[in-house]
């Protein structure tokens, strides 16, 4: 019997059809907005996610802030002190300068990373940085330096190919790698592709370099990453004052970016939230209607024998129908939308990926059909408490 | 002999509120059909004869009195129940048809069944033995737009006999037909009692058609001036 209704329900939307299909659009809609909302923070919280993996677990950022708009200025012997912390393994900071490069006669303003040559890999561990032509940096190269892809295709009028001569602020350099293009830089800037980067002994032959921007902090293990962390939030909050420094670990910057991805996130669904709103008042609308062109027909399932439960079955179910149909037609096209953004974001050179996972579908499948039900609760309400005398002689 | 009866009604009433004026469309009716009987209500309009034919098939509840189908009590089940009984133990006939206009002929005679929860298998079956009993074997999948009154009726016909029902009740069914397919309506209709021995309740304004009944019951005023007979059930 239960099936009789299904099929019946599902016969009715079939001969409403251009008005189902009208209805099922609002839905499709707003399904569709929330999915590829929801597949886009997730997409981007993997990114985040699989870009902090490459810091390892045991990885903690130090990074100036300031108190009162002073920005704090580290130096070389925080730089010590961090490495007298008991469970420090090792430290690496990187020192950032503007420096204008000439190439052929022409010269441009670039920004500079440097790092100590000993911990050239620091640069690879950060995720963000990959040699695409050439090589890193050995011990001891104080005249070779890796550029952005940016900077050797698109700045200069000639291509800068590896093994060519640069001079940074007059001083000769030569050219040893390219790197790929990255979505992120350490600072959070653009991208990879528009710096310079070379060992501190190389930095040093055009400036002091004693203010590292960023300190990249190796525990000696990840159980105890906290208690090193704390120890040396504590020792620049002595020295500076609170709030001065910043100090994560890669598990707390997974943490804030995930939570600030959930608030943008839940915000956006919320916008997507009221298209889906206008779709579930489109689906009563569709059902109230309904109701009342199909009173007499109301009126005659009840003189032959249909009970007030089984009439609000018909049309809860109708309306549920709408909500599944079209749930499925939104998770594709949410889906397929999300893919279409991944695309051009990833062309405009941000890491976005299109991430649809069980829950996503289930989870826009079941709010579609509860958006379906509730919409149609009142009008199939309606129509079973119709009066079946008056429905049969509705006109 | 001995016959059971298979309606009765026990001084019922029915008021109508009317923006707070009570208008009184039943006073204290009773009467009892029997088993097999072919009953017309007759009477002039606004006589309350509607309101009699919803009473009396449990459409509508009476505001006072007894009805009882079958010798069960109708008038203290829930709506549900209602709704379940009447649609097993009555099949209707309506002056404008009312056949569902997107489903064809065939379906128009399954909707009963799949309502009441007859098995699949057998709806069709039982549909098709229908349709051409009122002479509509090639007609099943015309829609009702694509019939004349005479045969939409004929539709409503099978449809009433879907769920093999002891009463058959039809309220002016040949109001809306042609001299030719009046004459074909009635034939079938008079065969169901007489050769099926189908419960006819039949309202009309027809003179020549409430005649024939075995038993005229004429209402005025919401209340009944003659039933045909004074004897139960039991005594014809």
């Amino acid at each position: 019997m239960p099936t009789d209704v299904v099929l019946e329900s599902a016969k009715n939307l079939k001969r409403e059809g251009l008005r189902t299909f009208l209805t099922l659009i609002g839905v499709v809609i707003g399904i569709a907005a929330i999915v590829s909302m929801v597949s886009i923070g997730a997409g981007l919280g993997v990114a985040v996610e699989s870009q902090l993996d490459a810091l390892g677990a045991e990885t903690i950022l130090v990074i100036p802030a300031g108190i009162q708009n002073i920005r704090t200025t580290l130096t070389d012997k925080d730089v010590d002190r961090i490495n007298g912390i008991s469970g420090v393994d090792s430290v690496a900071p990187i020192y950032s300068e503007s420096a204008v490069m000439e190439f052929n006669g022409e010269k441009i303003s670039v920004s500079i990373s440097a790092v100590d040559a000993g911990d050239a890999e620091i640069f690879d561990d950060t995720g963000f940085f990959e040699v695409a032509e050439g090589r890193n940096f050995e011990k001891n190269e104080s005249t070779a330096v890796l550029i952005g892809n940016e900077i050797a295709n698109n700045y200069f009028d000639k291509k800068i190919n590896v093994r060519k001569q640069i001079q940074i602020n007059g001083i000769d350099y030569k050219v040893i790698g390219i790197t790929a293009p990255q979505a992120q830089s350490f600072g959070g800037g653009p991208d990879t592709g528009n710096s310079v980067f070379m060992s501190l002994d190389g930095l040093r032959r055009i400036s002091d370099a004693t203010t590292p921007s960023i300190i990249f902090v190796t525990a000696t293990d990840k159980d105890s990453i906290q208690d090193t962390s704390d120890e040396i939030k504590e020792l620049f909050e002595d020295k500076y004052g609170e709030g001065s420094v910043i100090v994560y670990t890669t598990d707390e910057i997974l943490e804030q970016v995930n939570l600030l991805l959930g608030v943008v996130t839940i915000f956006i669904m919320g916008i997507a939230g009221i298209s889906l709103i206008v779709g579930g008042i489109g689906i009563m609308n569709a059902m109230v209607t309904s109701v009342l062109e199909r009173t007499r027909e109301i009126g005659l399932y009840k003189a032959l024998g249909a009970s007030n439960t089984k009439v609000l079955a018909i049309f809860l179910l109708e309306a549920a129908f709408i909500g599944l149909i079209g749930g499925v037609i939104g998770v594709i096209f949410g889906f397929g939308m999300a893919s279409l953004i991944a695309i051009v974001g990833t062309t405009a050179g941000y890491d976005l990926i299109a991430v649809i996972t069980p829950e996503i579908i289930l989870g826009g499948l079941g709010f579609s059909i509860f958006i379906g039900m509730a919409s149609g609760f009142y009008p199939a309400l309606r129509a079973s408490r119709l009066d079946p005398v008056e429905a049969l002689r509705y006109d | 002999m001995v016959t059971e009866e298979i309606v009765r009604l026990e001084n019922v009433a029915k008021i109508y509120e009317l923006d707070g004026i009570n208008i009184p469309a039943l006073n204290g009716v009773s009467f009892e059909i029997c088993k097999g009987e072919y009953v017309s209500i007759m009477g002039p309009s606004g006589s309350g004869k509607t309101t009699l034919l919803d009473v009396m098939t449990t459409m509508m509840k009476p505001t006072a009195g007894k009805v009882f189908i079958e010798g069960r009590e109708t008038t203290t089940m829930s709506n549900n129940d209602l709704a379940s009984f009447r649609g097993k133990k009555i099949g209707f006939i309506f002056q404008t048809f009312n056949l569902l206009p997107k489903l064809n002929a065939l379906e128009n005679v399954m909707a009963p069944m799949w309502i009441n929860g007859v098995p699949r298998g057998e709806r069709k079956k039982r549909a098709i033995a229908l349709l051409k009993q009122v002479e509509l074997g090639d007609r099943m999948y015309n829609r009702p737009n694509q019939m004349s009154g005479g045969q939409k009726q004929r539709v409503a016909i099978a449809r009433s006999l879907a769920m093999e029902p002891n009463i058959i009740v039809a309220d002016e069914p040949t109001g809306n037909l042609d001299s030719k397919s009046e004459k074909l309506v009635m034939e079938i209709l008079n065969n169901l009692h007489k050769k099926e021995g189908k419960t006819l309740i039949v309202v009309t304004h027809d003179a020549s058609i409430g005649k024939k009944a075995q038993k005229q019951i004429i209402i005025k005023d919401g209340k009944i001036t003659s039933s045909g007979s004074s004897k139960s059930c039991k005594q014809v």
